[in-house]
């Protein structure tokens, strides 16, 4: 058991020890909207991603969508999908099927040259 | 002391609501010595199929309460069938898993029915505030607590003047010696089951009349005031129940009042807590619980 | 690996962290519908740690299995020696009073010209430390499933030892239990202390993992999810929980055509499992069974000498 212990232990000091390095990454904002389609619970969605320090626009950035309940996490589980850029720079699009109506926390999740993730509450109502 | 007693009042208006659903958890808690985490949902699913002809076809209220009654029994039933029936003495952690189970499937398939987060609900009366000298008062929540009042006054007839309410306070006393004394258990349990989501019904049908308007946490509210009111009032216990109904009212009502909405469930749940630890068997009910269920000769709750 | 698969198995990865807490006092016997608040805490307070005060993740993930830790010894004092139900209910009613605490939590520090801390209702976001540091998706898997791994080795330990058998004693019957000489509180008390710290270390985890917790994610649902897990799994080894949480999550991402259906069908398929397996797919019994025909003898039956501390001869 003492053994055992010890062995835990080390593995933790190696862990802590491996700690990665120092980082500065950039950090970006993001402006979410999204609007209802035809078919229902599917939204198309409109995002503005902007460097949060500077206000410049993010171009070339590979964004990936995704939404999760809040109050049942990963009970629903969107499929990501990936955002086509829209016209102007800094601008995407993508389209979401949710599961059911409600409060949704959408992920934006950024790759490529800068690494971030926005989550943005939403609520989605169906239509009247 | 007006105000104190005009919100007092209001609490005991809430509460009777609060008493009824903890009338359906004790009834069920007290024949089966299990929780069943689907009441609130099979209430759900009657007024969700009351609300369902209301919003389609215009249903009169009277439709829409009957509907929402058998709704909530129909749902009771199947969860009792499934949940309970089928699972032995002893597996009381697998029942309520069980049925916690069924609770996702009961209010997705609600949520198919009406999706949205809420809709309108027919209300009983005019809305007119009635004036008792200088108290005020809503015509709705008199009537839940004149139906409360009914309620437990047909159910005490139920248990003290029937053969069925016999059956049901020997198999609450002691389940083996009722079945040895040829009480047919198994069949009381589901009418039991049954009666309980009877009412559970009703206490919907009138909340969300009161309210006018049925929302998509209906389940999860019930469920929970249901459960805290039994607490309060003592396992499984009757009588309890109604009390720990009214008191939850009068705390919450009040709570809202000096503190505020957030603070209001924030005090439900501490003084449920105080109460647990200080007197477990809550106001009515036994301090020993697990001594009752000893003599039960192996129908433990915990062990499977 | 696949950015979406890695979000999956990291899922799983810190959600069985707080199946693992639920199941951990069900073997004592315990049911409690509490465990997500301790999942709360640890998140917030890895989360303050190392978005707030700018200090290393380790540190962060090391105080939130603590503060899940201490918390469950505060909440655990006075509600061990209540029975059955009834703690199960004191649980949820401390459970929904924390969510609701952090409801009205309100904790915010300038950092690079932005407020960022927990800010009541809205949660807490920009828990930014794996982006900061440019840890990738997979880095921060492994090193979920590390922790995991170490966690796992913990309980495997543990049911060999003196200690674990102290827990399924207590868990088959107290009452016997204590007859034999076992000190049944204060060992529920450890029960509830280890449970509460893997909870709060699996919240530090999540907290990390999404960059963004909020109250409402903590409700009951969680909670009887996780005691959920266990039971579908199997409560005869710590995989029991694992497998729930595979079952679950996986059955998500596969049933992905029953879209508006799921819970309608994992519900029914749980209320089915149950009836035929009520102590899960990984009981005991199996458990025994498949260890008979691992191990080349079988096993000894724990006896009563060996808790009470006189070795076997």
């Amino acid at each position: 058991m003492i053994a055992a212990r010890a062995l835990l232990l080390s593995l933790f000091v190696v862990m802590v020890s491996s700690a990665s390095g120092w980082a500065a990454g950039v950090k970006a904002k993001a402006e979410v909207s999204c609007a209802a389609t035809a078919k229902p619970l599917e939204y198309d969605c409109a995002i503005k991603l902007s460097d949060a320090r500077s206000g410049a626009a993010l171009t070339g950035v590979e964004v990936t969508v995704g939404a999760d309940m809040p109050s049942m996490p990963m009970a629903h589980n969107v499929k990501p999908v990936k955002a086509t850029p829209g016209s102007e720079p800094g601008t995407y699009r993508a389209q979401i099927k949710l599961e059911m109506h409600g409060d949704w926390a959408v992920k934006v999740d950024l790759a490529g040259p800068v690494r971030d993730r926005i989550v943005k509450s939403m609520r989605f109502e169906p239509k009247p | 002391m007006i105000p104190f007693i005009q919100t007092t009042l209001d609490g005991v208006m809430v509460g009777s609501s609060y008493g009824l659903l903890a009338l359906g958890f004790a009834l069920i808690f007290g024949v089966m010595r299990r929780l069943n985490l689907s009441y609130g949902p099979s209430i759900m699913v009657g007024a969700y199929l009351g609300t369902l002809l209301y919003i389609q076809f215009g249903a009169p209220t009277y439709v829409v309460a009957i509907v929402a009654v058998a709704g909530s029994v129909m749902a009771g039933v199947y969860v009792e069938r499934l949940c309970f029936a089928p699972l032995g003495v002893g597996a009381g952690v697998a029942s309520m898993v069980s049925s916690f189970a069924i609770w996702m499937q009961l209010e997705q398939a609600s949520l198919l029915m009406l999706p949205r987060h809420s809709y309108p609900f027919p209300s009983l009366t005019s809305g007119e505030l009635l004036s008792v000298g200088p108290l005020v008062v809503r015509p709705d929540y008199l009537i839940m607590l004149a139906a409360m009042l009914a309620i437990t006054a047909a159910l005490h007839l139920l248990l003290y003047r029937t053969r069925f309410g016999l059956g049901l306070r020997a198999i609450i006393e002691n389940s083996v010696a009722a079945s040895l004394s040829g009480i047919d258990v198994r069949s009381t349990m589901l009418k039991a089951f049954a009666l309980a989501s009877a009412i559970g019904g009703v206490a919907g049908f009138l909340v969300l009349s009161a309210n006018q308007q049925v929302t998509a946490m209906l389940g999860m509210w019930a469920t929970l005031k249901g459960l805290i009111a039994m607490m309060i009032g003592g396992l499984g216990s009757i009588p309890g129940a109604i009390v720990g109904g009214l008191v939850l009212g009068v705390i919450e009502v009040h709570s809202q009042t000096l503190f505020g909405p957030q603070v209001r469930d924030l005090a439900a749940y501490g003084v449920l807590f105080v109460l647990l630890v200080l007197r477990p068997g809550g106001i009515f009910g036994t301090a020993a619980v697990s001594e009752s269920a000893a003599h039960r000769g192996g129908d433990r709750w915990t062990t499977t | 690996m696949d950015d979406h698969l890695t979000g999956i198995l990291s899922n799983i990865g810190v959600i069985s962290f707080v199946a693992l807490s639920a199941y951990l006092l069900l073997l004592t016997g315990e049911i409690s519908f509490g465990q997500q608040a301790f999942f709360a805490i640890g998140a917030y307070t890895a989360g303050i740690v190392t978005a707030m005060w700018q200090l290393p993740f380790w540190l962060g993930l090391g105080a939130g299995a603590a503060a899940g830790g201490a918390a469950a010894l505060f909440v655990g004092l006075p509600t061990l020696r209540l029975h059955g139900l009834q703690f199960a209910i004191a649980t949820l009613a401390f459970a929904e009073a924390v969510r609701i605490l952090f409801e009205l939590f309100r904790y915010q520090v300038v950092r690079a010209g932005e407020p960022v801390g927990p800010n009541g209702i809205e949660g807490f976001r920009n828990i930014r430390y794996i982006f900061e540091h440019d840890v990738s998706a997979t880095q921060f898997m492994l090193i979920i499933y590390g922790l995991l791994g170490m966690t796992l080795f913990g309980f495997f330990l543990l049911e060999r030892s003196r200690l674990g058998v102290a827990f399924r004693m207590i868990g088959q019957d107290g009452l016997l239990a204590a007859a034999q000489g076992v000190p049944v509180f204060r060992v529920k008390l450890m029960a509830a202390c280890l449970a509460g710290a893997i909870a709060g270390l699996g919240g530090g985890l999540y907290a990390h993992l999404t960059t963004y917790v909020e109250p409402a994610i903590f409700d009951v649902m969680l909670g009887v999810h996780s005691l959920a897990y266990g039971l579908i799994g199997g409560l005869g080894t710590a995989f029991g929980p694992l497998l729930g949480v595979v079952i679950d999550i996986g059955l998500l991402e596969s049933t992905r055509w029953f879209a508006g259906y799921r819970m309608i069908v994992f519900g029914g398929l749980v209320a089915v499992l149950l009836i035929v397996r009520p102590r899960g797919l990984l009981d005991e019994r199996l458990v025994h069974r498949i260890r008979r025909l691992v191990s080349r003898r079988p096993p000894p039956a724990p006896t009563n000498a060996a808790v009470l501390g006189e070795e076997p001869s």
